[in-house]
């Protein structure tokens, strides 16, 4: 099929399309956050498929190739921008006292939203503050967000996507999760 | 187990990659304790929230100017 392609087979191209576009699109604005570079990672990403990947044909590794050059792309194209949105995780995370108990101004936090409807908390305010997590996480974490829970790869498949640990990987998705998490309870903790 | 052990290995847990005597102790933890028990809830939560909200669908018309710049990149090579 990539060879195909590469010779401008219409066919080809549209089967390719058909199965990476919308993968390698929700990928690279996960990352980017920003329609535009997206629509310009997909189509770097595309040439590069049909320019590079003859030597993948049939095989299963060309999923994560497509995937490894879609997260460098992403996030070369994010370099240098948005800074001032990201902040330190650090502020969003659980606090402990030493001996492992909860401790410090975000200890009150544990109030349960969690049967809030999807429909309500994927709409409107809510809908803003969990986009807004979302955009304040370091571009790196969304790779891994984006990868682990909206693409469902395991954790060792990402860990060969984005080129680094399993354990790093981990830390990064869980940091993630629990400052989207804090973000939103801010939001609906008071009304639970 | 303390609330920061249990929340430290909570991504395991609800990814199902947790060992199972790791999972008896936090169920254990969890038991006791109900502001974990929240905070596992909205993190799980909070997980498929942020699931949800990636999914989304690429544009029409973006995908229609992908199919035209890749008929022209490769007409022109």
């Amino acid at each position: 099929m990539l060879a195909r392609a590469a010779t401008g087979d219409a066919e080809a191209l549209e089967m390719l399309m058909t199965r990476y576009s919308g993968r390698v699109y929700r990928l690279a604005y996960g990352i980017t956050r920003s329609a535009p570079d997206a629509e310009e990672v997909v189509q770097d990403v595309f040439l590069q498929i049909i320019n590079k990947g003859a030597g993948f044909e049939g095989r299963a590794a060309l999923g994560s190739w497509i995937y490894r050059i879609t997260t460098n792309l992403s996030l070369n194209k994010r370099r240098g921008k948005r800074r001032e949105l990201e902040t330190s995780l650090d502020e969003l995370l659980p606090t402990f006292l030493p001996d492992g108990h909860r401790a410090g101004d975000r200890a009150f936090l544990v109030a349960d939203w969690s049967e809030t409807p999807d429909r309500a908390l994927l709409s409107g305010e809510s809908r803003r503050v969990l986009e807004a997590a979302i955009d304040r996480l370091p571009e790196h974490y969304r790779a891994v967000l984006i990868l682990r829970d909206v693409e469902e790869l395991s954790n060792e498949e990402v860990a060969q996507i984005v080129g680094d640990s399993v354990a790093a990987v981990k830390t990064r998705l869980h940091r993630a999760r629990m400052a989207m998490r804090e973000q939103l309870t801010r939001h609906l903790g008071a009304g639970a | 187990m303390t609330c920061r052990e249990a929340i430290d290995v909570l991504a395991d847990f609800v990814d199902g990659v947790m060992p199972p005597e790791l999972v008896a102790e936090l169920e254990r933890h969890l038991a006791g304790c109900d502001p974990c028990r929240a905070f596992l809830a909205t993190y799980r939560k909070t997980r498929a929230l942020g699931a949800a909200a990636g999914h989304l669908e690429m544009p029409a018309e973006m995908r229609a100017r992908l199919r035209r710049f890749l008929a022209d990149k490769l007409r022109t090579t």
